[in-house]
């Protein structure tokens, strides 16, 4: 009896405790927003807390607006908006996508990366981080590599056994180029040529053409 | 010959018959022996609070979340033991910041994990009349009250130490608590969701 009820009262002191945790964490991620933009994206947030979903992009998202003066209903718009990114980036990476993999796949998909690009990725990088190779594919596109070739490349990439630093190299040299007056796509053949040779499975990459733009290896 | 095997069955068979009667017992002498059993598996039991664990999913539900509060509260209060390191990974130059110090990184850590941790990035801006200066961007939830940046008195130069995951991000100074200012090192971008312009920042592995 007398253990029955030490029982109950731990349970309840566990689940105020539990409570109180994620209150306090829920009231640092909204820190900072005004009531009426608290209020506007609520029901999002717990909507994305449900899913599993990481909820402290969606306050950044907010408070990005916050910053910037944007009117709470357009606030509200880009927070829903980036919920559903980040619910098909979860998809795509299933099944265990980190926050820095999520926030990388979601803005690729502002980008316009098709969600079976990032399937693709997952694929071919094995257990490693895809935040960088996500985060260059965005930037090249950004630079003006269209969507379909930049997807290509990156994946392709990626099954030949690049890693970040290749990536940022690829994205540094295509910078410099464009700003010497070359035109992306351009730079992004140049500079592959010079990346490819040296990457692990390039020869078998190659044997089993994944690559469209593969240049052969010199013999 | 016949006889002699018609006797030795018989025999057997009277045998068989008096190993299957069951003796007689006196009925105390059962009382008896139940009670000593009985006496027995009491003093073999663990006791009543232990059965109860064993016996009683909830209670040792309930038991499981308290040690997970205790462990909570009393975490802060133990000594942690500093955690094992597989390096001091010198940080490169990033674009459009300047590369400085190093960062320690867990060794217990996956390699996703390790690939994502942190790197130490110093953003900079020239801003010798501002009051001050704050980086906002993805990395810092776009909360600039977390990072100021500190002006060089001599040079009027205003810089900050921030950690950084690898990927690509996006920031902007706000000086003066107000104006919105890209970084003058670093390539731009239009943000899709509110139409403004930013900084881009791609952080590569330490």
């Amino acid at each position: 009896m007398r253990t029955d009820r030490i029982v109950r009262c731990l349970r309840c002191v566990s689940a105020i405790a539990v409570l109180m945790t994620a209150r306090a964490a829920s009231g640092q991620a909204s820190k900072g927003l005004d009531s009426a933009t608290a209020a506007a994206i609520a029901p999002i947030v717990e909507q994305a807390r449900d899913e599993k979903l990481p909820v402290a992009p969606l306050y950044a998202k907010a408070r990005e607006g916050q910053v910037q003066r944007v009117p709470v209903v357009k606030i509200e718009a880009a927070v829903r908006t980036l919920a559903d990114r980040m619910r098909a980036a979860n998809e795509a990476l299933a099944p265990d996508a980190s926050e820095q993999e999520l926030h990388a796949a979601a803005d690729a998909i502002k980008s316009g990366v098709p969600a079976e690009t990032l399937r693709a990725m997952r694929k071919a990088g094995g257990d490693g981080s895809l935040a960088v190779p996500i985060g260059v594919l965005t930037q090249l596109i950004a630079r003006g590599v269209p969507v379909e070739r930049a997807s290509m490349e990156v994946v392709a990439l990626l099954q030949k056994g690049a890693v970040a630093r290749n990536f940022i190299a690829l994205e540094e040299s295509v910078r410099q180029d464009v700003l010497a007056g070359r035109r992306p796509d351009e730079s992004l053949d140049l500079r592959l040529k010079g990346i490819i040779p040296n990457l692990p499975q390039a020869a078998n990459a190659d044997a089993t053409g994944l690559s469209a733009s593969s240049p052969k290896r010199p013999r | 010959m016949h006889d002699i095997n018609e006797e030795r069955d018989e025999l057997i068979g009277r045998i068989v018959s008096e190993l299957r009667t069951l003796p007689t017992v006196p009925a105390d002498a059962t009382a008896r022996v139940l009670a000593r059993v009985d006496a027995a598996r009491e003093s073999e039991r663990p006791g009543r609070f232990s059965r109860r664990l064993i016996i009683s999913l909830p209670a040792a539900i309930g038991y499981a979340l308290a040690a997970t509060l205790a462990g909570f509260l009393i975490r802060g209060a133990v000594p942690r033991r500093p955690e094992a390191t597989v390096a001091e990974v010198p940080i490169p130059p990033v674009a459009g910041t300047l590369g400085a110090g190093t960062k320690i990184v867990p060794a217990t850590a996956n390699r996703r994990a390790l690939q994502e941790a942190p790197v130490t990035v110093q953003f900079v801006l020239d801003a010798p009349r501002a009051k001050s200066v704050m980086v906002v961007g993805d990395f810092n939830a776009w909360d600039g009250s977390r990072t100021p940046l500190e002006r060089d008195s001599t040079t009027g130069v205003w810089s900050a130490l921030v950690d950084v995951h690898p990927g690509r991000h996006v920031y902007a100074f706000l000086v003066d608590g107000k104006t919105w200012m890209l970084d003058p090192r670093a390539p731009r971008t239009k943000d899709l969701d509110y139409g403004t312009q930013q900084s881009v920042l791609m952080v590569g592995l330490p």
